[in-house]
């Protein structure tokens, strides 16, 4: 109740000031009136009398000071009064508040978005009820189709047989979901429009109840789905059904056709599900294996191919389990010698499986990443303490400069608490607003680096809202940097005799910025001098790997990937196909050619085959050259030059003769000291020598490799197949060459497509620009991320010589005055400020370049086309520091020069 | 002589006030004077901390103010003492009476 009254008082004088003022003023006035009119009955003069009562009362302004102290709100309006000279003096000071606002926003800023994806790779759990209930059979990654006993005997692939018995005899687990490792590109086509590429991913029924996750609409997988006639269903992902679907509820319960067959949506998950893996793009559909395209695997004991997680019964600890699966898997690997392959059998009592907590799922990402974050950890909070240590030289600066200021208004009788008071208000704003700048950086950094980190992904179920714990963790580190020193030159102005500061006493000569402020600066050079060399390197590296001659050309291709297979395409039908597809594509206006392939380069798929050569003994040099199959037009469509001889054309089909093309690494290879054309080869054994007449020889073209040379490589025609030979290699790439962008064409190709055939999947579509750039994505990621860093570092460095010679400016001004009363000019005080940078700087590079030399020879092996020792590099990145360094230190010398002696002398 | 607030014990003054207030409402410099008479002069009080203990006690509730012309037909402020006030001198001398008694036990035992 009194507490209401005394805010409800303390408001109203708040908001209605002057009356509250005026009535206190007249009451007070009334009070030493009163008093001064008793004293004036006593015979004194009213001058007299008033004089007297201002000594035994006080004063009126000393009264009114002390009821107005007296009250909790006039700490309200201190504080505004403190913020409000804050804001000006921070205003009067732009470059010193850009400096510390800049700062702060970088280190809080990097720090916050990698803890940020810290958070999200490796702490994190999945979004399903009771996550510690998981644990995943298997202790690491292996992919994706075995046979036999497993690497190490550790089990982590499993087939659908030995799934079924460890599911139906480990009554601990109270469910036990299988699924595969990967996502399966999926062709989705609704109501007869387009196919579609989505993500899709092939689970037992079992897969939703045992990750305990609820349909947000319809229904999830249930166990009778996983039956071979049960009616074909999927589940969409929520985010699928929000960005594709545009949350329409008409789609649970309809149809789509997927891969060729129709399946019924039976329902969605729930949003923020991203299913068993943390990782871009994830599935848009969840199919029941008995679904699974590749019908071999699931009936076949001995195909080992999916991953395992199951959820422990409350109560159950993971080790007895553990033993006993192992026994299951023993037992079960015995009892089924006939799917273990000869090699492997003695190998059987050695396997077992090993439980490991799977609450954040499969670690893929946290296992792909986990050295790159670690890195990106050190250097962010090596950032931080940076930023912290610049943060105290700009402060501690500042706080000289103010020293005779304060030492006035000591003397003028302000209490020292209120002016520690008003220098943390100031470091507190400094803070706040680093922090907001912080903010944006963190969210931006984030963004930034999923973006590198995952280029060509379309969506990444990780959010790059910042981290709460980890933004207040370095606001606040960064609050208490600020308000530690912040507040010491407040403090140690106020030890002193204000008459000793005013006079001027404990002005210094000399750079009295301390070792350890000036250390940390070279240390700072040197730091960022190693990280911009690193960065140049692998940028010149990135650009060389980028830049080089591949043997193809990429400018105006769009490549489209497709899979006949997975909408039951038979080879026979496949002539058909090829026929549609090489007479339409080239209709589509604007493509200037077209072709046909197995697969297209660095694409991410290649093929070896053994190869013998009629007429010669077979030796080590035979060993599995890659191969390809190729449709006419194929090297003009790509750019790849042919040297001798044809290209494949349109007579190459099968029942005419069996041809095959060469590139230059193959023909030296094989054919050291001869003409190749004409001569036979031929795949599987010495028999087959004479199948394939080489009739040309084109350029070498790099496939898979992009570092080392092209490898030796044969192409056949899309479907000649040899008498004996089985077939293999189903178009798998349709490569065009465009007038103009080739995304543009895009619309009209897929046009195209489904008027050759309506049912044939279509995985996805790029440039092949695009598809060359995927190969460097962890290239472009480490390249960018050092530059990132570099130019963080070369800030903070730059800040970091700024604060400290700005402090040495500040600290010297008095003696900076004497000598240009005594004649120095303007050039020498600059001199003279600038000499103590200069050697800040100069012993930064000493020590970063060496530095930057031991680091880049274990970078050596990275590099492409660039030593690493690169002298222009080395030089542009020594020049941009110097020069950036010299630009912050000189804005203190100007001022340096600026002082004016007069003012400066002004004490004495 | 004790003339300064802090040389009172912490919290009589605003006891002290009440009781002035207890007989009849009054203005600051009355309750000052009074305060003064009614010690012969050992408290004497400066206007500041005699405000800042109106401010509180009004805030507290325990006493009200109004303007009224004084005798001299000036404006002054006047304190009156409200129930809640009343009720908190009483249970404060009570205190008051109950500790000094005791203090002055524990000094003279010898």
């Amino acid at each position: 109740m009194s507490l209401l009254r005394s805010i409800a008082g303390g408001l109203r004088s708040l908001f209605r000031k002057e009356r509250v003022e005026g009535e206190l003023d007249e009451e007070l006035c009334g009070f030493l009136e009163m008093a001064a009119e008793e004293k004036m009955k006593e015979g004194m003069s009213r001058k007299d009398a008033l004089r007297a009562v201002r000594l035994e009362r006080g004063s009126l302004e000393v009264s009114k000071e002390i009821v107005r102290s007296g009250s909790w709100e006039s700490f309200v309006e201190t504080c505004w009064q403190d913020l409000r000279f804050a804001t000006r003096s921070l205003r009067k000071s732009p470059g010193f508040t850009a400096a510390v606002v800049l700062t702060l926003a970088l280190g809080i800023g990097a720090n916050t978005a990698i803890f940020t994806l810290i958070d999200a790779v490796m702490l994190r759990s999945l979004p399903v009820a009771n996550p510690r209930q998981f644990y995943r059979l298997g202790d690491n990654n292996s992919c994706c189709v075995m046979v036999g006993t497993q690497e190490g005997g550790s089990f982590v692939l499993y087939s659908y047989a030995l799934y079924e018995n460890l599911r139906d005899h480990t009554p601990e687990f109270s469910g036990l979901a299988a699924f595969e490792p990967w996502t399966s590109d999926l062709s989705v086509r609704r109501n007869g429009s387009a196919a579609e590429p989505y993500k899709g991913e092939f689970v037992s029924a079992n897969y939703f109840n045992t990750l305990g996750v609820r349909a947000f609409a319809g229904r999830l997988l249930a166990p009778p789905d996983d039956s071979a006639s049960a009616p074909r269903v999927a589940v969409m992902n929520y985010h699928t059904w929000q960005q594709r679907f545009g949350l329409d509820p008409a789609v649970i319960g309809s149809t789509l056709n997927i891969n060729g067959v129709t399946c019924a949506i039976a329902g969605v998950t729930p949003p923020g599900f991203y299913g068993d893996t943390l990782r871009s793009d994830p599935p848009d559909f969840w199919l029941p294996l008995a679904a699974d395209p590749e019908k071999w695997r699931l009936p076949n004991a001995a195909v080992e191919w999916l991953y395992l997680v199951g959820r422990l019964k409350s109560g159950f600890a993971p080790e007895p389990v553990q033993a006993r699966l192992t026994v299951e898997l023993k037992e079960w690997l015995s009892s089924h010698r006939e799917v273990i392959p000869d090699r492997d059998r003695k190998d059987i009592p050695r396997q077992y499986i090993r439980l490991t907590p799977a609450a954040g799922g499969v670690e893929k990402l946290r296992t792909d990443y986990e050295t790159g974050l670690h890195l990106l950890v050190t250097l962010s909070a090596l950032l931080l303490l940076i930023a912290c240590a610049n943060i105290a030289n700009l402060l501690l600066a500042r706080g000289s400069a103010n020293r005779s200021q304060m030492a006035v208004r000591l003397a003028l009788g302000a209490p020292r608490h209120r002016l520690i008071r008003q220098m943390l208000t100031e470091s507190g704003l400094l803070a706040l607003m680093g922090g907001a700048a912080g903010l944006y950086v963190a969210y931006a950094g984030t963004r930034t680096i999923l973006l590198l980190a995952f280029r060509g992904a379309s969506y990444v179920p990780i959010d790059a809202r910042p981290s709460l714990p980890v933004l207040g963790f370095s606001i606040l580190l960064s609050l208490l940097t600020g308000m530690v020193f912040g507040v010491l030159p407040a403090w140690t102005a106020s030890q002193s005799d204000p008459l000793d500061a005013v006079r001027g006493a404990g002005r210094s000569t000399g750079d009295r910025a301390s070792v350890l402020q000036k250390s940390l600066v070279v240390a700072q050079v040197a730091f960022s001098i190693a990280l911009l060399i690193a960065a140049g390197l692998l940028t010149q590296s990135l650009r060389n790997l980028e830049g080089q001659h591949f043997g193809f050309v990429t400018d105006g291709r769009l490549i489209v990937n497709v899979a006949p297979s997975l909408s039951g395409y038979t080879p026979d039908k496949l002539v058909g196909l090829y026929q549609r597809l090489e007479e339409r594509m080239p209709q589509v206006p604007g493509v200037l050619s077209a072709s046909l392939s197995w697969y297209s380069p660095l694409g991410g798929n290649n093929a070896d085959e053994r190869v013998y050569i009629q007429g010669k003994t077979p030796d080590y040099r035979w060993t599995a050259p890659s191969w390809d199959r190729v449709g006419p037009h194929y090297f003009e469509t790509i750019g790849t030059r042919l040297l001798r001889g044809r290209v494949i054309e349109e007579r190459d089909r099968p029942g005419g003769l069996n041809v095959a093309v060469i590139n230059e690494t193959f023909a030296r290879r094989f054919f050291p000291n001869e003409d190749p054309i004409g001569q036979h080869f031929g795949m599987t054994d010495v028999s087959h020598s004479g199948d394939y007449e080489i009739v040309g020889i084109v350029e070498d073209a790099k496939y898979q490799d992009t570092r080392g040379p092209a490898y030796a490589t044969f192409f056949l025609p899309l479907l000649q197949t040899p008498p004996g030979e089985s077939f293999r290699g189903w178009v798998g790439a349709i490569e065009l060459q465009v007038a103009g962008k080739p995304e543009n064409l895009e619309p009209a190709v897929r046009k195209a497509l489904a008027d050759a055939d309506p049912n044939l999947p279509v995985l996805n579509m790029m440039s092949f620009d695009e598809q060359v750039a995927r190969n460097f994505n962890q290239e472009r990621l480490i390249a960018r991320l050092t530059e990132l860093f570099g130019t963080l570092a070369l800030i903070l460095a730059c800040i970091g010589l700024y604060g400290v010679t700005a402090y040495g400016v500040a600290q010297r001004t008095n003696e900076i005055g004497i000598r240009m009363a005594l004649g120095a000019d303007r050039g020498s005080v600059l001199v003279l400020v600038l000499r103590a940078a200069l050697a800040q700087l100069g012993l930064g590079l000493a020590i970063g370049i060496p530095a930057a030399l031991t680091g880049g020879h274990l970078l050596a092996h990275q590099l492409y086309g660039v030593k690493s020792y690169d002298p222009a590099i080395l030089g542009a990145a020594a020049l941009v520091l110097s020069a950036s360094a010299l630009f912050a230190a000189s804005v203190p010398a100007r001022r340096a020069t600026r002082v004016d002696p007069i003012v400066a002398l002004r004490y004495e | 002589m004790a003339d300064r607030p802090s040389d009172l014990v912490q919290g009589t003054l605003d006891m002290l006030i009440l009781k002035t207030l207890a007989l009849e409402p009054m203005h600051g410099y009355g309750i000052a004077v009074r305060l003064e008479q009614m010690s012969k002069g050992v408290f004497r009080l400066n206007a500041g901390s005699l405000f800042v203990a109106f401010q509180r006690l009004q805030r507290d509730g325990l006493i009200s103010s109004e303007w009224k012309a004084t005798e001299n037909s000036r404006r002054a402020k006047y304190y009156a003492l409200t129930d809640q006030g009343r009720k908190r001198l009483n249970s404060e001398t009570r205190e008051w009476g109950r500790q000094v008694a005791a203090i002055a036990r524990i000094l003279e035992a010898s």
